[in-house]
């Protein structure tokens, strides 16, 4: 048997034996090397409670070149493409080892959440928000953890519906939205709720909202 | 005139170009044009060999073998300062980039981290002990574990193709693979099966062109020395080459001396350790070619072209930079803007009447004589002051910040021409082998007769690139007699390229084929002792400093 279906068959029935870990492995065709990878978020972190889904490639050189992996569940993490969930990691690329696993990999993958690298961002309006502030980012890292990962809903959301002063700002804060994208459609007469669903659906933030015109928002906001 | 004597011998014209061409492998360090010359007939010789022109550099073409032997004489010269084996010195040459003089104050000031940070030892971890096997005892000693050890020279030993004899099967960590019995590890002693290594090593030079090959172990920086590369790849020979490729690739990019040929799967190397210096190109252009064949000509400074001569580097992007920015759009300014004669801002008109405002500094003015509105009085279509002083001075405003633009026009669109004429001349190579072929039926001249003919496409190729050079330079030289000279040089060799050409395009009768023959071969030979001048000249005046450029060169260094 090939080397490389061997050790990938071994490595998807050692992860089934394994329930400790909790982390799951499922093919996504018939093809043993394209895998769903799955993993609670850790605990202690705006990720608890989150199902997190990673798309596994492995490739023809697999063990010696490294897995390719991104996140299927939309994250908010500083080292996670918040539009494609492509992950700076460096064992995915120049750090990899032949000895690493599937299962090692996305055990990186959980602990990545835990601790992440500002200074070398994936997103960088992500880890500008962590930098420059900790609890605002912690909010909408849980936020979207709720909306996109299945977690329980954020407790700072549920405060904000009490004080509804604070609730706007927040609302829109917890999206990782600007306010003044916000606003600028809310002023076209649109409702304020509608208009974070409509920009939050589309990613209206950072280097996306020089590629997303006007037009195209208003488009989505006449449709939903 | 006796140096462009033609003589019509038959035996002038018999050589042969591979025998010419064997001896000057064999022979030590052609300089780049004597390799042109010498495929030249006899006839065509201008100057005597020997001597080095001006506007040569020289050069040393180096195969993959004298690359290696330079790389083998500074591992020979480290590893006897530091009393280690070649393979540890090859290591830590290739660590510090081949930098000699780092690697021995370094390696003087703290041996064992630097030999930790060369993966050629593994770092001591206080707290535990090594794991004392029986087998590791003897690697154990090669181990610097304490400081006291740090002048003990760290060897590379690495544990080749060990069998192993334990009663469980050793199952590799890789492949999960029970079955195989070869392991290799290195002195780290993380084992894995042979087949793993090979496959391993094979994709790190084959597909990440990688040189510096870590142990397979997560975290292990220990590296492979090329011996254990060598085994592990076993009978893969075309991937052990390509592996002696990328570190001999890795040895001349880190040395300024040398450049490798960018002809594509040429494999030799150029020494020219005169163009090495950044200040040096200042006053040369180092044009080299590599030893695998003269086509492989190309400029040891910059990459912009394969041969610039004569102007230098510094220049020569200069004026390309200029070229990408300005050409086009400078064009379109002249032909659809006029300036504001006070502020000189660019003015597109673009409808309406001839009252024009400038935006900026509101300026009022007449779009066709260019004379201040106020001037025109009630005469609001039909302007009729041509003549008036002032829209005579306003013109010549005008006319002096057009000037600057005309000149550089001027220097391209002949930069440009004969840029194109070059190109064309792939066209004139095909039109002149089917007049070769012509001239042997209805003549009774052989192949090698008419080989003038081909002789002369080269030539005026050769010279038209030369000729494309000059205006870039002479764009940025300051006026005065040097550039009057210069441009007198110029002159002639574009005459002499122009009459060429035209002789080449002349249809071919039967009866003034001799004719024919004599006048270009004359012209060829003319034609090249002018190319020899204009380039020797203008090397020499580069060496003695001669050439001064005008206030559009900034930033020269």
């Amino acid at each position: 048997m090939d080397a490389r279906l061997r050790r990938v068959n071994k490595e998807i029935a050692d992860c089934k034996n394994d329930k400790t870990s909790k982390i799951t492995l499922e093919l996504v065709d018939e093809s043993p090397f394209h895998l769903k990878g799955a993993f609670p978020g850790p605990e202690g972190t705006p990720y608890e409670g989150g199902h997190f889904e990673v798309d596994i490639r492995i490739p023809d050189s697999y063990p010696f070149q490294p897995l390719k992996m991104k996140f299927i569940t939309k994250v908010y993490h500083p080292n996670i493409s918040s539009a494609s969930g492509a992950i700076c990691l460096d064992i995915l690329k120049d750090a990899w080892s032949p000895v690493l696993t599937l299962k090692s990999t996305l055990i990186s993958l959980q602990s990545l959440l835990c601790s992440p690298e500002p200074n070398d961002p994936q997103d960088a309006e992500v880890a500008k928000h962590y930098m420059t502030s900790r609890s605002s980012f912690e909010e909408t890292a849980r936020y979207w953890t709720h909306i996109y990962a299945g977690g329980p809903e954020a407790k700072a959301a549920g405060k904000a519906r009490d004080t509804p002063v604070g609730a706007v700002r927040d609302e829109i804060a917890i999206a990782g939205l600007e306010k003044a994208h916000v606003d600028q459609f809310e002023a076209l007469g649109f409702e304020r709720t509608k208009v974070i669903d409509v920009l939050r659906r589309l990613n209206y933030r950072g280097a996306n909202v020089a590629k997303i015109t006007e037009d195209r928002v208003v488009e989505e906001l006449l449709k939903s | 005139m006796s140096d462009f004597e033609y003589s019509d011998e038959e035996a002038d014209y018999f050589y042969d170009d591979e025998e010419e061409m064997d001896t000057q492998e064999d022979g030590s360090a052609p300089s780049d044009d004597d390799m042109d010359m010498e495929t030249f007939n006899d006839d065509f010789r201008v100057t005597g060999k020997g001597k080095r022109k001006s506007y040569e550099v020289e050069c040393e073409p180096l195969s993959k073998s004298d690359v290696e032997k330079l790389m083998q004489q500074d591992v020979d010269h480290i590893s006897g300062i530091f009393g280690v084996d070649d393979t540890t010195a090859s290591l830590l040459l290739r660590f510090m980039d081949w930098n000699k003089e780092k690697l021995i104050e370094k390696y003087m000031d703290n041996a064992s981290a630097i030999s930790i940070s060369a993966g050629i030892s593994q770092p001591s971890i206080p707290s535990l002990p090594p794991p004392i096997r029986a087998s590791s005892l003897s690697r154990g000693v090669e181990k610097p574990a304490t400081r006291r050890s740090v002048r003990s020279a760290p060897s590379v030993s690495a544990k080749l193709l060990t069998k192993t004899k334990s009663l469980e099967p050793f199952v590799c960590p890789i492949c999960f693979d029970d079955t195989q019995s070869d392991t290799m590890s290195l002195s780290c002693d993380h084992a894995f099966c042979t087949s793993c290594w090979n496959a391993y090593i094979t994709s790190k030079i084959r597909e990440e062109g990688e040189h510096w090959i870590r142990c397979m172990a997560e975290g292990c920086s220990l590296v492979a020395p090329d011996p254990f590369v060598k085994s592990a790849l076993g009978t893969d020979t075309a991937t052990w080459e390509r592996f002696q490729e990328l570190l001999v690739r890795h040895f001349v990019s880190h040395n300024r001396n040398l450049k490798y040929c960018p002809y594509p799967e040429c494999t030799y190397t150029v020494s020219c350790p005169s163009a090495a210096s950044k200040s040096s190109l200042a006053s040369m252009v180092p044009t080299v070619t590599c030893g695998a064949s003269p086509d492989h000509q190309f400029c040891f400074g910059c990459a912009i072209e394969s041969d610039h001569r004569p102007v230098i580097c510094a220049v020569a992007s200069m004026w390309l930079r200029k070229c990408r920015d300005d050409s086009e759009t400078a064009n379109w300014i002249k032909s659809n803007t006029k300036e504001c004669n006070k502020c000189q801002s660019t003015i597109e008109k673009n409808g309406g009447c001839n009252h024009m405002t400038c935006k900026k500094c509101k300026h009022e003015f007449c779009w066709v004589c260019m004379g201040p509105w106020s001037e025109h009085g009630t005469a609001w279509y039909s302007c009729n002051r041509y003549d008036e002083k002032a829209s005579q001075d306003a013109r010549d405003s005008q006319s002096k910040s057009r000037a600057s633009l005309e000149r550089y026009l001027h220097y391209y669109n002949r930069w440009a021409n004969h840029e194109q004429s070059a190109k064309l001349s792939m066209e004139l190579h095909a039109k002149t082998e089917k007049k070769m072929e012509e001239m042997q039926i209805t003549s009774a001249l052989t192949w090698i007769e008419v080989q003038f003919m081909k002789k002369a496409v080269d030539e005026v190729f050769k010279c038209r690139m030369t000729l494309k050079w000059t205006y870039a330079m002479a764009y940025y030289l300051e006026k005065g007699n040097e550039k009057e000279l210069f441009e007198d040089n110029q002159r002639d060799l574009e005459k002499a390229v122009e009459d060429l050409s035209e002789l080449l395009e002349q249809p071919i009768e039967a009866d003034n084929i001799p004719t024919l023959r004599q006048k270009v071969t004359d012209k060829t030979v003319y034609v090249q002792k002018r190319n020899e001048i204009m380039l020797e000249d203008t090397a020499n005046g580069f060496l003695e400093g001669r050439w001064t450029w005008n206030g559009t060169v900034e930033g020269f260094d």
